[in-house]
């Protein structure tokens, strides 16, 4: 076990320094200048080589390469060129609202995928199974941007019931789990959360129809196991991998916000990664996809070690 | 009956218990401005704001003082010079490049510190003297073009200083209300602060500079109190401001950037903000039944596409200029705009001291284009293909994606084939000073930048004269020759303010009849309130003063 | 959106071993009511994107100021127009052309691309299949959406840019398919039998590979369109994609944003065209998936 959790850590180091690469070299697949934003029209050719060597693009690629990584590994993911503040505050203080707007769309999502999933699974082919199913494939493709354009145009346009964009009265700083904060989060979510709640009400019923298929539930009602006992195996069954795919969401969520932040204004990691790239401000910009995608590398193996923790049968690869 | 009776009283009781206690709270509670933006950041706060114009009217004029101000007092009449931290100010009777300011005495930054030669001084360096050691490279690109010919400061006395230019140039005056002053002594506690371990002398500057504008001084009639990037600014009352006009009554403002137009909408309508730059125009009559209040003002201000006069650009041809400028519906656009829109004739209006006259009549007239088109060549099987960078949101760009489609539109009927290469707000304002001919323009013939046109500089100078050229200023299109050079240097040697007005008529009728621009449309500026926002002046200005506001 | 990135477990065995196997598959899926009419939509949508351009009944470009953000049902304009008052009928039908398109070139595109790639990682295993997998997993590591944006981002707005980051985002997954199903077919005794005897490596592909592996890779493919749909229509959306005037579902969407406070729901049919078309062939690659599981 302990050797598995260790094979399963090491073996994300290498794919970590991928990642880093395709960050990297993804961002200096850009054309322009990266200096765009903050080179004077008029500097002098002296004056330009002084900033270069500044930022540090008169560098080889390689060596900008190894810097970076090197003062990344410290976290310092280097200066915002548009904005001249360190990437390093600015992408993790997006990071903590994108945060608590993905950890709440995924419980939301869970909570109701569980549901109809369970319901679907466990009533098979029936009109209930149906219904479920339906709402559950409407989930993953419904075209979230539209959806939360939808509930603005319903909620706050019409209705005018809940804000339409934002993060609260006094912006992300203040930021508190009380009504006058929770209400900027309540549209967002709940358009967030239909992707996962679609995909695990679909992983949930076929795990719950397969269970209930399986021969020893057979055995075990014939041998006049009552339902809930019947409900118990199958959750213990269920369980383990519909919190695995839930853990996994939230990292797609993570990494997938940008455009549900677009429309609602929120203020992070997705709204972070847009302005960079419409600013082409690439120290963001790199530092922004390198933290998103570390997250979702290391919310991987996490899951990984908790699945075969709760589940000793199933050990991944 | 009794029972009624109690239950009467009780009510009026718990009445005029509710009214006082929503009435203390009220009485107590201080008076805060919250005021939407077009802008997707909070335009930098160390003195020499980005984000176009909109930066010096949010974190420029309200934190910092130059050493001349805009008369910002008066919505029915042009906006004019007045002293600012320089009471009165002269040229040298002899040698015209020197000039000398007399500053205002007793002026004190938010720090403390005193406001004096000195400090102006450090002021001029910042962006001019490379070998300062707070000369800061990220503030030259805004500031630079908005003062050409300004070269060093001198201090004189404590409250004198003299300023030099390249050559003589009437328009300095005019030209320093975009240079605000910082507080050196502020700085140089920031610079002090550098953790130790920062060792080379440019990057210690630089971190001063980034903590400088996380908390800034100036002596603007507001302070900086909070800080939060790309969220909120939130400026306080500076109560001991030097011109007693303009010491505000509203405690506390605070700045939400909110690029799109439709978040803004949704934001006054819900009173999530008291006040919102450039509604969606399509919400105009909701926000006016909703009970805001619609602010406008025509604005020296020009919505065009700027022409190319590069190699093989297709404008080279003056008919195919004329012909664009007679065929945009502007009509049509000002009822896409809600009626927010001014029509213009050229750069300044008739009846302005700069009018002159022109001989070619801007106007919609789709017959006259045509046969110009055809004249040059041009027709509807073999359409004129153009180019232009636009950008999809920005500082005085309007709504700049529907209103270029309509005019690619309208342009349509007289044989253009109009291709748009949208670009970021700030990308596309740095590459307005790189010109036609550098590779951002990305193959562009025409660039639709707004200007602000208060200045002789800002308004036609920067765009004509073969000494603007790319990179120097903003002459995009790389438009000038020996004539308009003439006119312009005319009117930059003439001192006296007749002369120069009538030397400046010259120069913008001969500009509208060459028509390096497609004049499109005037800004009119419409901004939205909730009605508690008294005392609202909107001059004709890009600029509108927070501090003689109230709330009630 | 990401439901269809997690990888199918399909019964390579039950392929190969039942000759009327893709006539039965083709039998169940036609008793399934559900995915025949998902079929029904998804073919009025290929036909609307070939032919639509022929039928509107007013040309989508035209615009008008006058007649601009009509309601739906107006006289002449049944579905109301757009902020530049076009017709929104004709741009929304010609937009099928474009959104279509850009849905279904990048999962084409990576299904061939992708194959390959697994195929050859499959059946030749070893230090070469070691490479290509680690590659892949590394692009695997992203979350697609962001993957994509990051990439069209980089590259900059317009269809082309927009289509390669697409592609990009969906060969990881399709090569993990192919690689997975090859290695499957690949350990069965004929195709050992046939190494064994010194036949080349493409002969081999060619008759005992490819007719086993393509079917399970092509489903797998069909079940990424709507993912890319949304996608695609989504970079648009963010002005990375689609530029205007060009009417493309997502663009349109976020182009009539500035009218949900006078027109809402015309605002909303661009988007209600996109999750028509990704539900249709969802639930046709559902019922493909399900016509080809034996066990039911």
């Amino acid at each position: 076990m302990i050797l598995f959790i260790l094979r399963r850590i090491l073996y994300a180091i290498p794919i970590m320094f991928g990642v880093a690469l395709v960050c990297f070299s993804l961002v200096h697949l850009a054309p322009g200048d990266p200096l765009v934003s903050v080179l004077p029209p008029d500097a002098s050719a002296e004056l330009q080589k002084q900033l270069r060597t500044l930022y540090g693009f008169d560098r080889s690629l390689p060596e900008q390469f190894f810097s970076w990584i090197l003062r990344a590994v410290t976290g310092d993911l280097g200066t915002s060129i548009a904005s001249s503040r360190s990437v390093t505050e600015e992408v993790f203080r997006a990071v903590k609202n994108t945060l608590i707007l993905a950890s709440f769309a995924t419980l939301i999502g869970f909570f109701f995928g569980s549901l109809f999933g369970f319901v679907a699974g466990y009533f098979r082919d029936t009109f209930v199974d149906k219904l479920a199913s339906f709402i559950s494939v409407m989930g993953v493709s419904v075209p979230h941007y539209w959806l939360g354009m939808v509930l603005v145009i319903i909620f706050a346009a019409q209705l005018n019931w809940l804000p339409a964009t934002g993060a609260g009265p006094g912006g992300s700083a203040d930021w508190a789990w009380d009504w006058a904060h929770m209400r900027h989060l309540v549209l967002p979510a709940i358009t967030m959360s239909v992707i996962p709640m679609g995909i695990i009400a679909r992983t949930v019923r076929a795990l719950v129809a397969d269970t209930l298929a399986q021969e020893f539930i057979i055995g075990l009602r014939a041998m006049g196991l009552t339902d809930f006992g019947v409900f118990r195996h199958v959750v213990k069954n269920v369980a383990p991998t519909a919190l695995a795919v839930m853990g996994l969401q939230l990292g797609y969520l993570l990494g997938g916000s940008i455009l549900i932040e677009t429309v609602f204004s929120w203020p992070g990691t997705g709204f972070l990664l847009n302005s960079a790239i419409f600013q082409r401000d690439l120290p963001l910009l790199q530092g922004t996809i390198l933290v998103l995608a570390i997250f979702f590398v290391l919310l991987n193996v996490l899951v990984d070690i908790l699945q075969s923790t709760l589940d000793p049968r199933i050990t991944r690869q | 009956m009794t029972q009624r009776f109690h239950r009467r009283v009780g009510l009026a009781f718990a009445g005029a218990l509710a009214a006082v206690a929503l009435s203390l709270p009220a009485l107590a509670q201080e008076k805060v401005l919250r005021i939407a933006m077009t802008a997707a950041d909070i335009p930098k706060t160390h003195g020499q704001p980005d984000q176009g114009f909109e930066g010096n009217r949010f974190t420029g004029i309200p934190m910092y003082d130059a050493l001349t101000h805009w008369d910002l007092s008066k919505a029915d009449a042009p906006s004019v010079l007045v002293p600012g931290l320089a009471t009165s100010w002269s040229v040298g009777a002899t040698d015209k490049t020197k000039w000398t300011f007399k500053l205002r005495p007793g002026v004190k930054f938010h720090d403390g510190s005193a406001l004096n030669a000195d400090a102006v001084v450090w002021n001029v360096r910042k962006v001019l003297d490379k070998d300062a050691p707070h000369f800061d490279a990220s503030q030259v690109g805004v500031t630079a073009s908005r003062m050409p010919t300004l070269r060093s400061a001198r201090k004189i006395d404590d409250l004198t200083v003299e300023l030099t230019t390249s050559e003589p140039d009437s328009f300095l005056p005019l030209n320093l209300t975009n240079l605000f002053m910082a507080s050196p002594a502020h700085w140089d506690a920031k610079l002090k602060a550098v953790p130790a371990s920062v060792t080379d002398a440019a990057e210690r500057a630089k971190q001063a500079w980034t903590a400088f504008a996380a908390d800034a001084s100036g002596s603007g009639p507001f302070k900086m109190a909070r800080f939060q990037a790309r969220e909120r600014l939130e400026l306080v009352a500076n109560k001991g401001y030097w011109d007693p006009k303009r010491t505000p009554s509203i405690d506390r403002v605070v700045l939400l950037p909110m690029p799109e137009a439709n978040a803004r909408t949704a934001a006054l309508l819900s009173g999530q903000v008291d006040w919102i730059e450039a509604p969606a125009p399509d919400a105009m009559a909701q926000i006016r039944s909703r009970g805001f209040t619609i602010y406008s003002n025509p604005q020296p201000h020009v919505w065009p596409w700027q022409l190319s006069f590069a190699e093989g650009s297709p404008w080279l041809d003056k008919r195919v200029r004329q012909a664009a400028n007679l065929c945009v519906d502007r009509e049509g656009l000002r009822t896409l705009l809600g009626g927010m829109m001014g029509m213009p004739k050229g750069t300044v209006p008739p009846g302005h001291p700069w009018w002159g006259n022109p001989n070619f009549d801007i106007k919609y007239d789709v017959k006259a284009a045509q046969t110009m088109m055809t004249a040059a060549g041009h027709s509807a099987a073999k359409p004129l293909k153009v180019k232009v960078q636009i950008s999809a949101s920005g500082s005085g760009q309007m709504q700049p994606l529907p209103m270029n489609e309509f005019v690619q539109q309208s342009l349509k009927q007289c044989f253009f084939d109009v291709q748009f290469d949208v670009i970021e707000w700030n990308t596309l304002f740095t590459n307005w000073r790189k010109g036609a001919k550098d590779p951002s323009a990305n193959g562009a013939h025409a660039i639709n930048v707004s200007y602000a046109a208060m200045d002789p500089f800002f308004a036609m100078v920067r765009f004509t004269s073969t000494k603007t050229f790319p990179p120097v200023s903003n002459n995009w299109g790389y438009f000038g020759n020996a004539e308009f050079d003439k006119l312009i240097s005319d009117a930059r040697s003439a001192f006296e303010d007749r002369a120069r007005d009538a030397a400046l008529a010259k120069l913008h009728a001969r500009i509208v009849e060459e028509a390096p621009f497609v004049w499109i449309a005037h800004d009119v500026g419409p901004r939205a309130m909730a009605a508690k926002v008294k005392g609202v002046v909107q001059p004709r200005s890009w600029f509108i003063d927070l501090a003689p506001m109230s709330i009630q | 959106m990401n439901a269809s990135l997690t990888i199918p477990t399909t019964n390579v065995a039950a392929i190969e071993q039942s000759p009327g196997y893709w006539s039965g598959v083709f039998k169940r899926f036609l008793r399934d009511r559900v995915a025949m009419c998902a079929a029904a939509v998804v073919l009025l949508l290929v036909l609307l994107a070939l032919f639509g351009a022929f039928v509107t009944p007013v040309d989508p470009y035209q615009s008008s100021m006058l007649k601009r953000l009509k309601p739906i049902g107006t006289e002449g304009f049944p579905l109301g127009t757009d902020e530049l008052g076009r017709d929104m009928m004709s741009r929304l039908m010609v937009g099928a052309r474009l959104s279509l398109f850009m849905g279904i070139t990048p999962v084409l595109f990576a299904f061939l691309i992708g194959s390959v790639i697994g195929i050859i990682a499959g059946y030749t295993g070893g230090w070469l299949n070691t490479a290509i997998m680690r590659t892949v997993d590394v692009f695997y590591a992203f979350p697609s959406v962001l993957l994509a944006i990051a990439l069209s981002g980089a590259l900059g707005a317009g269809i082309g840019n927009a289509l390669i980051s697409l592609t990009l985002v969906f060969i990881p997954p399709i090569c993990r398919v192919a690689e997975s199903v090859t290695a499957q077919v690949r350990s069965r005794d004929y195709v050992e039998a046939a190494r064994a005897s010194g036949a080349n490596a493409f002969a081999i592909i060619r008759t005992h590979v490819l007719g086993n592996v393509l079917g399970p890779i092509f489903v797998y493919a069909t079940s990424l369109i709507a993912v890319s749909m949304i996608l695609a229509s989504g970079l648009s959306f963010l002005g990375l994609g689609v530029k205007p005037p060009e009417p493309e579902w997502g663009l349109m969407l976020n182009t009539l944003r500035t009218a949900i406070y006078t027109q809402p729901w015309i605002a909303a049919l661009p988007g209600l065209m996109i999750f028509i078309t990704s539900i249709s062939f969802n639930m046709l690659s559902d019922g493909l998936r399900s016509a080809m599981d034996v066990k039911q």
